[in-house]
């Protein structure tokens, strides 16, 4: 290897990112600096351009942001939380389990925290603040439940790791040590996300009771009422129904995700234009405008991200990183706390689907020539980078609990650490049991 | 004239608004064909991937007009506005001479396709098609120096569309209650 290609290389990232360039600047400039050095013919860029972004499996990225767009205007989301609000009941922390009910249902039409946060939170928290609930507490579990919108599948960020992991064949030696490895496929990705999705949700929700038992935090007089239930339920039929078609079309193997996207954006047009008539030309414009700055700024790190895995890849440089790692340390539990805790930390300052993007390339070679599985490896890392959302300093969801409660986002941050420590707990119990997320697929025949 | 430039400032969006609906309606057709008639339209899958290039790179022209690439810039924020304006500037050179390198190859590899290399069903000259590679990236360098014309010589930043989205949403958050409370009542 060259003496000073990963100086350029990361070095260069680093120092750009340290000028306040765009990420997507830092890779691609870094990148061309680490080819200049290699005299490549930076010519290869263009293809890249061009293959990097034009896959039929990568157009589920701005379908499901169109998508989720679309249902918050018409009204599909209010109706999906109004049921899980329903489910609250008398029993202690029994509105904010539902907050955390309610998130794992919408993480089923929504591929994205901080929209989930939104959706829920502005109903919720309110609810809980009536019901004598702290408002900190209740942004706070808000915020933490939000993360949940990208484990349910749908995920933006699967999406994004599917196709960063496609590329990536496994090194010939972790093959010859731990046999062959499933291939990487969007499907499977969110498949397995379920499961993990559910043991997460649990974790919150264990935490949640046992803080609300501390604090007193009673639910309403009212018995849970089956009436009630089945009125949210009936109102919100058409709602219901949207995560059916996506994820039974997927797992029944009837669509492949990008198809279910698509489906999803027209049953939504005509569930908000036809039969709750709460959705407008100027409303789908605007859906429209979100999807196209969202994507292009995604898909552009996309193509410089592509490049700088490249280069690394070409030579051999997360090969030596995996060689450091297994100097230190062959036990697999220390390799995971060490991949969890650097998540933990990159959640913290980078943006999620960038950091993905980024880290694909140096650690699932790591992965593999210790023996984890693609699929499991791509939701443990999904599920830790989730809990980003809710640290500072870029902690989407935190802004967003803060500008509903008008809590501070110090204080949130604060009593979202006990929620933290349980998704944490989670997450190592997530990848301690590779069946957890590996089960589901493997039934159904994936 | 004021129309016009209003036009020419939001031009991406409105290309990529039309490429958006024309990709994702004609997957649409495709299953509606396969799933209901039976049949596939062998073309529409790669006039979609193709349209699907063309909005993400004019998307993140877009993208760069309104300042929504992700920079790491907590430390940028200690420093006064003015300050952390040229610190940012600084960076963005290094954006503007990635896009000439990356325009300067472009051209290059285009001009080196020959007109037999053609899109496999479609039969369009791919040389035409990668012609919008370039196209996107004179239009983010543009958007670029407007930007920065804008925060160094005006000193208005734009407005950070994370923030705008976080308020979108907490303002149809608001509508929804008030219909939820309606449906209550």
């Amino acid at each position: 290897m060259d003496s000073y290609l990963v100086e350029i290389l990361f070095g260069g990232f680093f120092a750009l990112l340290a000028l306040g360039a765009p990420i997507t600047v830092a890779l691609g400039v870094s990148s061309l600096a680490a080819m200049l050095y290699l005299s490549d013919n930076p010519i290869k860029m263009v293809q890249m351009a061009w293959s990097s972004v034009g896959s039929f499996p990568l157009m589920a990225l701005p379908s499901f942001i169109l998508a989720g767009a679309l249902m918050e205007a018409a009204g599909l989301s209010r109706r999906l939380i109004a049921v899980a609000e329903s489910l609250a009941g008398p029993f202690t922390g029994g509105l904010s389990a539902a907050t955390v009910m309610a998130c794992l249902f919408f993480g089923a039409i929504s591929g994205s925290g901080p929209a989930t946060t939104a959706a829920v939170g502005m109903l919720m928290i309110p609810a809980m603040v009536r019901q004598g609930y702290g408002a900190g507490y209740a942004a706070s579990v808000t915020a933490a439940a939000g993360g949940l919108g990208i484990i349910i599948p749908p995920s933006i960020p699967m999406v994004i790791y599917g196709i960063s992991a496609m590329g990536m064949q496994p090194p010939a030696e972790a093959v010859e040590a731990h046999g062959a490895f499933q291939s990487v496929s969007i499907s499977k990705l969110f498949i397995a996300g379920f499961m993990p999705g559910v043991v997460m949700a649990g974790g919150l929700l264990a935490m949640n009771y046992i803080r609300s038992r501390m604090r007193g935090f009673h639910g309403s007089s009212e018995p849970l009422s089956i009436r009630k239930i089945l009125a949210a339920c009936y109102q919100g039929f058409w709602a219901l129904l949207a995560p059916v078609v996506i994820l039974g079309g997927i797992y029944s193997g009837f669509f492949t995700p990008t198809e279910a996207a698509i489906v999803a954006i027209f049953y939504t047009l005509f569930v908000g234009l036809v039969i709750y008539r709460e959705l407008d030309l100027r409303e789908v414009i605007k859906s429209l405008d979100t999807t196209t700055w969202l994507a292009g700024r995604v898909l552009l790190v996309l193509f410089t991200a592509t490049i700088f895995g490249r280069i690394l890849v070409e030579n051999d440089i997360p090969g030596v990183i995996a060689g450091g790692i297994l100097a230190l340390t062959t036990n697999l539990y220390l390799i995971w706390a060490m991949v969890i805790g650097l998540l933990l930390v990159v959640g913290m300052f980078m943006e999620t689907l960038a950091a993905i993007m980024i880290l694909v390339p140096v650690m699932l070679p790591v992965a593999y020539m210790v023996g984890i599985d693609p699929i499991h490896f791509g939701i443990v890392m999904i599920c830790t980078l989730s809990v980003g959302f809710q640290t500072p300093p870029l902690g989407e969801n935190l802004f967003i609990a803060s500008g509903i409660s008008g809590i501070s986002i110090e204080r949130i941050s604060l009593r979202a650490i006990p929620f933290a420590i349980a998704s944490v707990i989670a997450i190592f119990i997530i990848a301690c049991f590779p069946d957890i997320a590996l089960w589901l697929p493997r039934v159904l025949g994936y | 004239m004021p129309a016009l430039w209003s036009f020419l400032d939001k031009f991406e969006s409105h290309v990529c608004r039309i490429l958006l609906a024309a990709f994702v309606t004609l997957l649409f057709v495709q299953i509606v064909a396969r799933q209901a008639f039976g049949f596939s339209i062998t073309w529409i899958e790669e006039v979609s991937v193709i349209l699907f290039v063309w909005f993400a790179y004019f998307g993140a022209s877009h993208a760069a007009r309104i300042a929504a690439h992700n920079r790491v810039g907590f430390h940028l924020n200690a420093l006064s506005r003015e300050k952390a304006r040229i610190v940012e500037a600084v960076g963005d050179l290094f954006w503007i001479l990635f896009n000439l390198v990356f325009i300067w190859q472009a051209i290059q590899f285009i001009s080196r396709l020959k007109p037999f290399v053609k899109a496999q069903t479609l039969g369009w000259e791919m040389r035409h098609v990668y012609l919008v590679l370039p196209i996107a990236f004179t239009l983010m360098t543009l958007r670029i120096l407007q930007v920065n014309y804008l925060k160094l010589v005006h000193g208005i930043d734009p407005a950070d569309p994370d923030r705008a989205s976080v308020e979108a949403a907490l303002e149809l958050a608001e509508d929804e209650q008030r219909a939820y409370e309606k449906v209550k009542r």
